[in-house]
């Protein structure tokens, strides 16, 4: 079963007496059990909109989106999922150690293998230091490493990042990176949006690229690798022209 | 239900310690000190004489500091996770929009609950300072206004899902402090314009009354104890109109884009 299904997916948004914006535009893809899979597009491009109907945040206009088999829309579909939001925003008036211990007991967890799990995965995100200190204390990269920490709460099989390292310090990627690299030994299936394009290219096996709303690219890191000078220009070529340039080449 | 309940449970911890750390506890202490300051004043004077008119007054405060601390504290609970954008993380998790809505309900009714349940003690004490008892019927007025403290607190946060925090808050406290008058202005409607009583019925039935679980002036009269099938009946309102006022909240909640 996918981790994650796509089919014709379109977001709209509704506006008082105007036609309705529309984000995603017939949007359809699939993302297998232990992928990373990059989600790259320009700003405006329906990226986040995307990653919010996969959560469930954004009822979809039309189509449909399954996660492990169920509807985005259920609950009990985000059983087997982290989320790293695109700004890292918890209660100012929590510490570290509280925040987790909410999303953890919201997931489900409770007792001595809750506190197990935060106190470790503090220490993984290197806060354990700062597990007391309230959030309105902590430094922006800080924070992001708690919001690291909450989508790892849980063992997730599936794990959706969005721009992922915003935020972090030079640091901060790397471990990251790390992180990511020991979820990818234990099969965890990541998809996360990034502009960071290098970053990208080091952690991915497979990149998809919208733009306006559609799905005008996707390969995999293997069928890049020499046949375009570097992603970042495959990807500025792309979005340019608005179509994928290697299948326009390979048919000419 | 245990998962609600769960949900339930984790909002309240975690809505209480930031309802603690936020520093608006000071408020409530400042109130207090407000009121104990003015048993101080009556106490240089005396109250011989004065007893109904002290306990109007300090049973008068208590009851527009509890409903105006009741609507803010109910008014801020979802809005602030979508302005602060800390309900992407929560929604992240395997809970449903209803069991958020409640868990959020709860955690207001809690915290305005304390509140109210802090400013009676520091009322009490008051009153006790000056020589002052209460009846039994005391009793009654503090479970019916906990009563009222969770009514309240569905009807503003279904008013918070639809409106504006600021539109929230006074339309909120509009319809708190004016429901007994709106019951009233119907009966002179019914009186003066012959507003047919089916009519009449129908208004006052959907008009929200928060009027009803004051019994402030009972206490201040010292009125022997309301029979607990009135109680009852008090409870069964507030578990339907609050419920229905949850249920509305939830039907625009339940599709609302994060």
């Amino acid at each position: 079963m996918h981790p994650i299904v796509v089919r014709e997916l379109v977001v709209e948004y509704r506006r008082w007496f105007k036609p309705p914006v529309r984000a995603v535009d017939g949007l359809s893809f699939e993302v297998c059990a232990g992928e990373i899979v990059g989600f790259l597009g320009v700003n405006g491009a329906g990226k986040t909109s995307t990653i919010k109907t996969l959560m469930g945040f954004q009822p979809p206009t039309a189509g449909e989106v399954r996660l492990f088999g169920l509807s985005a829309t259920d609950a009990r579909a985000r059983r087997l999922v982290g989320f790293l939001p695109e700004t890292a925003l918890y209660s100012p008036y929590l510490t570290p150690y509280e925040t987790l211990r909410l999303y953890g007991e919201l997931h489900g967890l409770s007792g001595r293998p809750l506190r197990a799990q935060i106190e470790a995965l503090l220490e993984a995100v290197n806060l354990a230091d700062r597990m007391h200190t309230l959030n309105k204390h902590l430094s922006k990269g800080m924070l992001q490493r708690v919001g690291i920490a909450q989508a790892l709460l849980g063992d997730p099989k599936l794990l959706i990042l969005d721009e992922v390292s915003s935020g972090l310090d030079p640091i901060g990627k790397r471990e990251l990176r790390d992180l990511l690299a020991t979820q990818r030994q234990r099969g965890t299936t990541i998809f996360f949006s990034s502009h960071e394009l290098a970053e990208v290219a080091s952690i991915c096996d497979r990149i998809l690229i919208i733009h306006k709303g559609r799905l005008i690219a996707q390969h995999t890191l293997d069928e890049l690798a020499g046949r375009v000078a570097s992603l970042e220009d495959y990807f500025i070529r792309t979005v340019m022209a608005g179509y994928d340039i290697l299948e326009q080449e390979a048919a000419a | 239900m245990t998962r609600t309940w769960q949900v339930a449970r984790a909002l309240m911890v975690a809505g209480l310690l930031e309802t603690v750390r936020r520093k608006e506890v000071y408020v409530l202490l400042i109130l207090s000190a407000l009121l104990t300051g003015g048993a101080a004043a009556f106490r240089v004077f005396g109250v011989q004489g004065l007893e109904i008119f002290v306990k109007d007054v300090a049973f008068t405060a208590v009851g527009i500091m509890t409903t105006i601390l009741t609507v803010f504290i109910a008014a801020r609970q979802i809005p602030d996770e979508l302005q602060r954008r800390t309900i992407y993380p929560l929604m992240a998790r395997p809970i449903t929009r209803g069991q958020l809505l409640i868990g959020k309900w709860a955690t207001a009714t809690l915290t305005a609950a304390v509140a109210f349940l802090t400013l009676t003690l520091a009322n009490t004490l008051l009153l006790a300072s000056l020589g002052i008892t209460l009846k039994p019927i005391f009793v009654q007025y503090v479970l019916l206004k906990l009563l009222g403290i969770g009514w309240l607190c569905a009807f503003v946060i279904a008013l918070s899902v639809y409106l504006t925090p600021p539109a929230t808050i006074t339309l909120s406290l509009i319809l708190a402090f004016g429901s007994g008058a709106f019951g009233r202005l119907l009966l002179m409607a019914h009186w003066e314009h012959d507003l047919s009583v089916l009519w009449l019925n129908l208004l006052y039935g959907i008009l929200p009354h928060y009027d009803y679980f004051d019994m402030s002036k009972k206490v201040v009269f010292d009125w022997d104890l309301a029979p607990w099938g009135v109680l009852g009946a008090m409870a069964g309102y507030a578990v339907l109109s609050g419920t229905a006022w949850l249920f509305i909240g939830w039907l625009r909640f339940r599709k609302q884009t994060l």
